[in-house]
């Protein structure tokens, strides 16, 4: 096909490189040490970040350089495990040729892409003259924040322990939860100019191996620059980019993360970022928080049924004012329609204008709190709360039930505890508004059933999404709306499509005549 | 033909699809129907209906069971040949469209009569042909889903039909055949007619996760059905007086008007438009399984395109005719003979045919 190159993009790419490094890429390192720096300073062409640290090694006599990226190497490690008994201590050689430094781990390397890779990775390279390998010694230690609790996902009586920007660590946070050895991990690495580690974690006695497959696989397909971050990854491996509805849970929690993991999800975590990916989920789990399982299950289950409640408020409330207004006055009873009649009197809008305004009022608000210092953020607080409360009733420009309605959405949008749910519904809040200013309860029950529509078609790594209501699987339902003591869910769920499926036998307290 | 896993629905997913195509638009007008050809006793002859169609759709499953990995049309081009099954696809395909068509038809009018007067029928149909093509170009799973949900959505409806009750006269329903079992008699064809829709089996048989409870299956979703229309008929018999019921169109509607809240009146309203969620699990199934038709026919690799096809003739040919509601009053007599005939008689004959020819062909091989 002579137009196939037109109408696919090229397969494979490769990064611009210039002589030297595609000679130096094809070599095995060189005995000579010299030869050895010159071509390191091909490669690393303007990196004044790079430090070679020429030296004699005192007990050979060998000429030796330790090469590293400035900032990606802890200094004291440096300074006194390598550094200092190479030069100074006189029994150091081992006798396989290696040298005995206390570091944990120590590679041999011997071509330039390994080495290339090792020294972007934060590890150190002892060059010695005269050797055709490289040492490649663990002396990583990046700028590092310390453990915190989780800014987004605050709970009041779960663990106070987020994640933070190293994958490794994150990876221990989880096993501080799960110490077990059925918890596996499989290494994957994305992206073409800087590869960042993935790793999947799951229980490899509970997961289903087709799933993990399938998200092992679509990580393994990407052929990016690099993944920045992990909601960056979920767009691109999910079943239906196109839809509003995250497919993939983001956590920031600890707790919860090794909570799905015990479900028998499986859990990617990205290097570098602070949050990992939980699939497959269903659209269920949006609802869900960690903090249900630790309050009382009665109240829990209010709490849910709440979320639930405050979903269709904030989706339907907005469309459900502008239908009735403009098109069925006729379902409110008179003496209601009279007082609406007053204050819709003085207003110059129609109903559906009113409505956008003041949500597009709103959405900025909350967009404007999220991305100011926080002492700035409050100021924003109070502005919006004189805008909507009074001023603008008081002006004429929008009528108090308006703002009864946008207060009422707001707030049922706030006790979600999913951000990227929210975000989905803020989107269809406008979508269902258009419908019903055009077509009023026909319009809404139609964006309903095209919601509906969509929701059932949507599959998260093969799951349906709206399981456990379709396809109804009835044993699923004690952890869905309602939350059911935790001694009555001794399956696993299904959505998860665990192998293993009996979680717990009977923990059921008995009475007296126990 | 070959059923991949992938496609299957569960026994649940299709008997909620048949009672959804056997409910759909039908229960509106279904106490008016029964009410002018039986009188108060319209409900019995709902039963008998109901007795009879078990037995019609038994009757059906057990054709079915004859080739279980087929359609109906696999099955006739096995029995039969080639051109017996394509006739089948034709008729299959003509009268599901019909069927399909007049759900959508009654949906837009009975919309624009309650809803929104001021816009065009065919503005409606448009309308509700976005979550049809958005459902059933995703095939037979995702309908099931969709029965699942709509089912769920739909659970408090039943329960504010129970509010009329306050002022019940259960003595309009004594006495009990007090004009003999003629009228009764007579509104057993009528009451068919809200039974008609199980022919889908024909189809979804090989779908099925658990063919062997496939009869068991049915049966529930027939009683599911007469539970449905039994309650609605019966809360419409003992709220308006016998006279009463028969100046109503759809009474089913009407029956609401009295619920009044204090926040709220004319709460009907609200209803029709929650009702089309009901309603469109009418014509949903039955464009599916006209695009599994026309699929089958072509011998094409999926339904998708023929489902678009469907959905733009529906759109087209609505834009040059849409019937009024006389012409819609007509399409539905012809729909209910040609139901009967399609969904009663034609399986009997069938399992007669296929059964001698099993003989046959058995005692050949023997």
């Amino acid at each position: 096909m002579r137009y196939s190159s037109w109408f696919f993009r090229k397969k494979y790419r490769t990064l611009p490189q210039t002589k030297a490094q595609k000679q130096a890429h094809t070599d095995f390192i060189d005995a000579s040490l010299a030869q050895n720096l010159v071509v390191l300073q091909s490669i690393f062409t303007h990196t004044p970040d790079l430090i070679v640290r020429e030296f004699t090694i005192k007990h050979t006599g060998e000429p030796a350089a330790l090469v590293y990226l400035m900032g990606l190497v802890d200094k004291s490690s440096i300074n006194n495990n390598v550094l200092k008994p190479l030069q100074f201590d006189t029994d150091i050689t081992d006798t396989d040729g290696s040298f005995r430094l206390s570091i944990g781990q120590i590679l041999r390397l011997n071509t330039w892409p390994l080495v290339e890779n090792a020294i972007l990775q934060g590890r150190s390279l002892l060059f010695v003259n005269g050797r055709l390998e490289t040492f490649a010694l663990d002396t990583q230690g990046w700028p590092q924040r310390a453990i915190e609790d989780p800014a987004i996902e605050a709970s009041l009586k779960g663990a106070h322990q987020g994640f933070v920007e190293t994958g490794t660590q994150n990876i221990a946070l989880i096993r501080r939860y799960i110490s077990n050895r059925e918890l596996k991990m499989k290494e994957l690495t994305v992206g073409l100019r800087a590869n960042s580690a993935v790793s999947l974690l799951y229980l490899a006695d509970v997961a289903n191996p087709e799933v993990l497959q399938e998200f092992e696989d679509r990580i393994k397909m990407l052929d990016v620059d690099t993944v920045i971050n992990t909601g960056e990854l979920a767009e691109y491996i999910e079943d239906n980019p196109y839809s509003p509805f995250p497919q993939f849970i983001l956590t920031e929690r600890p707790d919860a993360a090794a909570s799905q993991i015990l479900q028998g999800r499986i859990v990617a975590v990205l290097d570098r970022s602070p949050s990992v990916l939980v699939g497959p989920v269903t659209f269920t789990s949006f609802f869900q928080s960690v903090d249900d399982y630790s309050t009382r299950w009665s109240i829990a289950t209010f709490i849910r049924l709440l979320r639930v409640f405050a979903f269709f408020i904030a989706t339907f409330l907005p469309a459900f004012y502008i239908a009735v207004i403009s098109y069925h006055f006729e379902i409110i009873p008179i003496k209601l329609l009279l007082t609406i009649g007053e204050f819709r009197g003085r207003v110059p809008f129609p109903p559906f204008v009113e409505a956008v305004i003041m949500e597009i009022t709103l959405e900025m608000m909350r967009e404007a709190g999220v991305r100011l210092p926080a002492p700035v953020g409050q100021t924003v607080g109070i502005v919006g709360g004189i805008v909507i409360g009074q001023a603008i009733v008081q002006a004429g420009l929008i009528n108090n039930i308006m703002v009864i309605v946008v207060a009422f959405t707001a707030i049922a949008s706030f006790i979600l505890p999913n951000y990227d749910m929210v975000a989905a519904i803020r989107l269809i809040r406008f979508a269902m508004m258009i419908a019903a200013a055009m077509f009023g309860f026909v319009g809404i029950i139609i964006g309903m059933m095209t919601m509906i529509g969509h929701l059932i078609s949507l599959e998260s790594l093969g799951t349906p999404y709206t399981t456990p209501f379709a396809p109804m699987r009835f044993a699923d339902w004690k952890d869905t709306f309602i939350r059911m003591p935790v001694w009555k869910m001794r399956k696993r769920p299904l959505s998860a499509r665990p192998i293993q499926s009996t979680r717990q036998v009977d923990n059921h307290p008995e009475g007296d005549g126990k | 033909m070959n059923v991949s896993a992938s496609s299957k629905i569960t026994n649940l997913q299709y008997i909620l699809i048949n009672s959804g195509l056997q409910v759909s638009v039908f229960f509106l007008a279904l106490p008016r129907i029964l009410a002018e050809q039986a009188g108060t006793d319209g409900w019995v002859s709902l039963i008998i209906g109901w007795m009879i169609t078990v037995a019609a759709s038994l009757i059906v499953v057990k054709i079915m069971a004859r080739y279980p990995e087929g359609t109906l049309l696999d099955l006739l081009t096995h029995y039969g040949g080639k051109w017996a099954g394509r006739t089948a696809a034709v008729c299959l395909l003509l009268y599901l469209f019909y069927f399909g068509y007049s759900c959508l038809v009654q949906t837009a009018l009975i919309t624009k009569e309650w809803l929104l007067p001021q816009t065009s029928a065919y503005m409606i149909i448009l309308l509700l042909l976005i979550p049809t093509y958005i459902v059933a170009i995703s095939g037979i799973r995702i309908i099931g889903r969709y029965a699942e949900i709509v089912t769920l959505v739909s659970l408090w409806i039943p329960l504010v039909y129970l509010l009329p009750l306050k002022e019940a006269h259960w003595l309009h329903l004594l006495p009990i055949a007090g004009e003999g079992w003629q009228p009764i008699g007579a509104g057993v064809p009528y009451s068919l007619y809200c039974f008609l829709g199980f022919v889908s089996t024909f189809i979804f048989y090989p779908f099925l996760q658990n063919k062997s409870q496939a009869s068991m299956a049915i049966t529930v979703s027939n009683s599911l059905t007469l539970l449905a229309h039994l309650f609605v008929t019966l809360v419409c018999y003992v709220y308006f007086s016998p006279d009463e019921i028969r100046e109503y169109n759809e009474p089913a509607i009407n029956v609401l008007k009295i619920i009044e809240f204090k926040f709220i009146e004319r709460i009907e309203v609200i209803f029709i438009a929650f009702y089309l969620l009901v309603f469109s699990l009418g014509w949903i199934p039955a464009l599916y399984i006209c695009a599994y038709c026309t699929n089958w026919l072509r011998n094409t690799q999926a339904e998708r395109n023929h489902v678009r096809f469907f959905c733009l003739l529906l759109a087209i040919g609505s834009f040059f005719f849409i019937p009024d509601f006389h012409q819609n009053e007509m399409i539905e007599q012809i729909f209910l003979r040609l139901g009967i005939l399609i969904e009663y008689i034609l399986p009997i004959f069938l399992l007669l045919y296929v059964s001698v020819h099993d003989r046959f062909s058995g005692r050949k091989k023997a």
